[in-house]
């Protein structure tokens, strides 16, 4: 376990990105472009570029993050009618990088508390 | 244009930004990349039309530049992308390690050629290649005089108006500055030992010219020369040292020759100059001086000098001759319009090296065609090796690895094995570089910056490098090729196809370069044999030689020189195995004579025509019976007698000088004049050489010592046994005579003819031993093939056996396979032995470049070599007993 431990350790913190990333996949799998939707909804101000994303989604993969799913929401046709959709590659957030995410997340709230505890953001209404 | 054509024409810009990514990635995801721009494009083109557009494209060209050079750099992928090397070189690693003969005995081949590469490549790029240490050496030059035009001398020193006029020059020549050295006694102070120094005598702007600056002090200004010059010097760095490195020398008194002059200066260790004679050793100096005289007051006809001249930067070396030659021909005009003379510059750098430039360019040749005999090695070696891996390869090949795979695990095993015979090369190299300074004649130019250092080191290991992939290109090539099905095919008896002919083809190349480097190595062999053999005028063996420098100053009158002289002689005379003494101001070999001209009034040989009748001779002063104790022969009249013939000037002529002068009589009795002397003919001589062992030089006259007194002769003694037993008597001696007299350059004449050969020798040892150690590789290499060719047709050869075919037959049949080999490789080395002849052209002394005994002796030794090398595996088939092997199929 504490292997395991190091593991994620190693992997925190994130880049703002593939926290984002993360995010969007621990809520259900997504395409790429799926993944540019939520962050924009998260209201983030600025929005990363689509060549930084997909490379954090080809890093994510290779340390096995995440892993690509089959897509759900579309069926090859022999034709190749979908085209568009079958391109699409969903992924699927793996056990570690759901761990992963907790870390950050973790790591995001402790530093969150110190800003409000120094002041820097408002007391949170109990 | 319609908002749908211009989606289309925005993908279209997407998907060839794509390509800035690596290839898997955007097969992989760069669909998905392309689908969110063109989402990002519609968006921005129907809310904010094209200003909005045309941010999005400049956006995707950004992103993409970064990201996909990001993406191609990023270690995991790269790696991925680029085969796995780390593994593969872990494999080639067990590989070896697995070999450890294989790799002991390569790895050892491979240090060897290289460490002899290695050493020469060292020489040359400190030689040849470094940049000499003087501010733009580039436009330094030495100017020199030929007077080819009036007595066939095609190079000799100038005059001091010719200096003066340089300085004057102008125009391209920005300085020039004249040089002469000189060898008088050095000490500390009035009590102290003496030591015989080497002065340089400049102008006094010489360091100025060479743009060079001194350790300590300052240099000479520009007032400080001619005859009421203050007396001042400056040291060379080791002098400096010498004395005790005190840094507090500037202002201090030291005593030349009995007289003190100031120190002003001290160089630093870096700065030397090597004033090139005109055929001979370079000569340094220990300390400068500026000239006690204006170079423009001196004899115009006295060619004293060096000149040194700097051209102003960017003056092309053609320029620069041309403002020489310029100058040359006024000077030439005004002094010597009956007998004409050229000035010509030869660059600083190529008159130093002139002499040594042949011998490396021919070594650097032979250390290549080494290493391409060494790569060739490595190649048949590794392709052996390849050989007996068919079956791993094949099987390999069965599993899944692509060819590729193959190549690199083989490529890499080249390049391991390269990389580590270039360090052991470097090692290796660098006590065989220690050993080529120890060995090489005094004279090798810039001999201390000769070490193999990092810079040297690192291209050793990059050659062993290439080297070795080079060598495992072919095997490669062979190793890719092999599949499951080839080695199905090719059953045991047939032994495995392709390999063969490569390895043949290998061997061929071997023989055929082996070769060249032996021909290239029997002919400056012989042509050493023919400068050993050489008859230079006099007998070395039992003589033995030193100099004794005698200021003007200790002895103001030309008698006390002479009556000094007479009591050493006698002392020395009296010296057990001591049988004759005599003395000279030229020994032979020393390169080193007073130029003089002379003319012949009257002689039958005289033609009228001032050119040829007045001749620039060698002018050696000798004491009597010096002749004799030289061993030089005598071809008519006499010796100098011991006692003088009052009212005579005597003098010796050499045979040139007689044959021109007198075709017909003897010259004896006839008067010579040597400017205002004049001098008796008393005896004819034979040319003790003073500059070439193989060939004579100028025309030689012998003076006798009491009509022209030396102040720095050598004496030398003619010893019963070892001269080498006397030479503690002989400083003792002269000790007791004159304790104020330091003895120096005490050599045996032996030692001196040696050490004139020694450039000869060391070249014809690195060739030579060039071309032995590609011998042994051939023989190696042909020894290896022929082995593995009986242990590879055991079968077939057992078959040929059990049909009736004798154990002799077989054997003929094999080493008549490899002779065919020798006999080809001869044949394609034909045209590389005439190449390596034109190239030794220059350094061969009495052998023709093709001379056909040398050649022919070489080719049959290479072939008895080579043969011995396929007899010796090949008789292994005497061991195989046809019928066991028969029943075993």
């Amino acid at each position: 376990m504490s292997t395991d431990r190091t593991r994620i350790d190693s992997f925190v913190p994130l880049r703002p990105v593939e926290f984002h990333i993360l995010l969007s996949l621990v809520a259900g799998d997504r395409h790429g472009y799926g993944i540019i939707q939520d962050i924009q909804s998260r209201g983030e101000t600025a929005l990363p570029n689509v060549g930084t994303m997909y490379r954090a989604l080809a890093r994510l993969l290779d340390s096995g993050l995440i892993e690509s799913a089959a897509p759900p929401n579309t069926t090859r046709t022999p034709r190749g009618g979908a085209a568009t959709d079958d391109r699409r590659i969903n992924y699927h957030v793996t056990a570690l990088g759901r761990r992963v995410a907790k870390a950050e997340a973790q790591r995001l709230e402790t530093l969150a508390r110190a800003a409000r505890v120094s002041g820097l953001l408002e007391k949170k209404a109990t | 244009m319609t908002d749908a054509r211009i989606l289309t024409l925005s993908e279209r810009w997407f998907r060839l930004l794509l390509h800035l990514y690596p290839a898997d990635f955007r097969d992989e995801i760069g669909a998905a990349i392309v689908d969110v721009y063109r989402e990002r494009a519609r968006q921005a083109m129907s809310r904010y039309g094209m200003p909005a557009l045309a941010m999005v494209w400049l956006r995707a060209l950004v992103d993409s530049l970064w990201n996909g050079a990001a993406e191609r750099l990023r270690p995991a992928a790269f790696w991925r992308r680029h085969g796995n090397w780390g593994r593969d070189f872990e494999m080639a690693r067990r590989r070896l390690v697995r070999a450890p003969l294989f790799v002991v005995a390569t790895v050892a081949t491979l240090a060897t050629g290289l460490a002899a590469f290695a050493v020469v490549y060292t020489a040359v790029d400190k030689i040849l290649i470094e940049p000499m240490p003087y501010r733009s050496p580039q436009d330094l030059y030495f100017v020199w005089r030929d007077l080819s035009a009036s007595s066939g001398l095609p190079r000799e020193r100038v005059s001091g108006p010719d200096v003066a006029e340089l300085q004057r020059g102008g125009g391209l020549i920005e300085s020039a500055a004249g040089i002469q050295l000189v060898g008088p006694t050095f000490s500390a102070g009035p009590e102290t030992e003496p030591l015989q120094v080497t002065i340089m005598l400049s102008s006094p702007n010489l360091f100025d010219v060479l743009g060079v600056g001194p350790a300590l002090g300052r240099v000479f200004t520009a007032r400080e020369v001619g005859p009421d010059r203050p007396s001042i010097i400056i040291l060379g760095h080791a002098l400096w040292n010498r004395l005790g490195a005190d840094p507090a020398v500037i202002g201090r008194t030291v005593w030349l020759s009995g007289a003190p002059y100031t120190v002003i200066g001290v160089m630093p260790p870096t700065f030397r100059l090597v004033r090139a004679s005109i055929g001979g050793p370079p000569q340094e100096a220990d300390a400068y001086l500026p000239f006690a005289f204006h170079v423009a007051d001196r004899d115009p006809n006295n060619v004293g000098f060096a000149a040194l001249i700097r051209v102003r930067p960017g003056t092309s070396p053609e320029q620069a001759a041309a403002a020489v030659e310029a100058v040359g021909r006024a000077v030439s005009e005004r002094y010597r319009p009956s007998q004409p003379f050229k000035l010509f510059p030869v660059g600083l750098h190529a008159d130093l090296v002139a002499r040594i430039k042949p011998v490396l360019i021919t070594l650097a040749i032979a250390a290549v065609v080494l290493l391409l005999v060494l790569c060739v090695n490595l190649s048949s070696l590794l392709l052996a090796r390849a050989t007996e891996r068919t079956r791993e390869f094949a099987v390999s090949r069965a599993v899944g690895a692509d060819g590729i795979a193959i190549v690199r695990a083989t490529l890499l095993e080249g390049l391991c094995l390269g990389v580590v015979g270039g360090v052991a090369g470097s090692i290796v190299g660098r006590w065989g570089t220690a050993l080529l300074v120890t060995l090489a004649p005094v004279d090798l130019p810039r001999r201390e910056t000769i070490v193999l250092d990092w810079s040297v080191a690192i291209v050793v290991i990059a050659v062993g490098a290439i080297l070795g992939l080079a060598a495992a290109v072919l095997p490669a090539a062979w190793a890719s090729r092999v599949s499951l099905a080839s080695l199905l095919t090719s059953s045991g008896a047939r032994g495995v196809g392709g390999a063969v002919p490569m390895r043949r083809a290998l061997i061929v190349a071997q023989i055929a370069m082996s070769l060249v480097l032996l021909s290239a190595g029997g002919l400056v062999g012989r042509s050493l044999a023919r400068l050993l053999a050489a008859d230079p005028g006099f007998r070395a063996e039992g003589v033995l030689t030193f100099t004794v420098a005698m200021g003007p100053r200790l002895f103001p009158k030309g008698a006390d020189v002479l009556l000094f002289q007479d009591r050493l002689e006698e002392a020395l005379r009296a010296l057990p195995n001591v049988s004759q003494v005599s003395a000279t101001t030229a020994l032979p070999l020393s390169d080193f004579a007073q130029p003089a001209t002379i003319t012949i009034p009257g002689a039958p040989g005289n033609t009228g025509d001032p050119n040829h009748d007045a001749v620039l001779v060698d002018l050696v002063v000798a004491r009597p019976r010096y002749i004799d104790v030289m061993g030089m022969r005598l071809r008519a009249g006499r010796d100098f007698d011991m006692a003088r013939r009052s009212g005579v000037r005597e003098a010796l002529i050499d045979t040139h000088l007689a044959a021109q002068f007198f075709p017909t009589r003897s010259p004896l009795g006839t008067t010579v004049a040597i400017g205002q002397r004049s001098v008796t003919v008393v005896g004819v001589v034979t040319q003790a050489r003073l500059h070439d062992l193989h060939q004579d030089g100028r025309p030689q006259i012998y003076l006798r010592a009491d009509d022209a007194a030396a102040y720095t002769p050598s004496f030398v003694l003619r010893s019963n046994g070892d001269p080498r037993a006397v030479v503690a008597d002989v400083r003792r001696v002269v000790h007791q005579v004159d304790p104020r007299i330091p003895v120096s350059s005490v050599l045996t004449m032996e030692e001196i003819v040696t050490d004139a050969l020694r450039q000869q020798r060391i070249s014809t040892v690195l060739i030579a031993g060039f071309a032995v150690g590609s011998l042994l590789l051939v023989a190696m290499g042909l020894f290896g093939m022929v082995a593995g060719s009986v242990s590879q047709r055991r079968g077939e050869l057992a078959i040929r056996l059990a049909l009736g075919a004798t154990h002799d037959r077989v054997l003929q049949l094999l080493v008549r396979e490899g002779a065919v080999l020798i006999v080809a490789g001869i044949l394609i080395a034909a045209p590389g032995i005439y190449a390596a002849g034109r190239l030794l052209r220059g350094l061969l002394i009495g052998v023709s470049p093709l001379d056909p005994l040398t050649l022919l002796a070489v080719a049959a030794g290479l072939a008895v070599v080579t043969i011995l090398a396929c007899y010796v595996p090949a008789r292994r088939v005497l061991r195989i007993d046809p019928a066991p092997l028969l029943r075993q199929g």
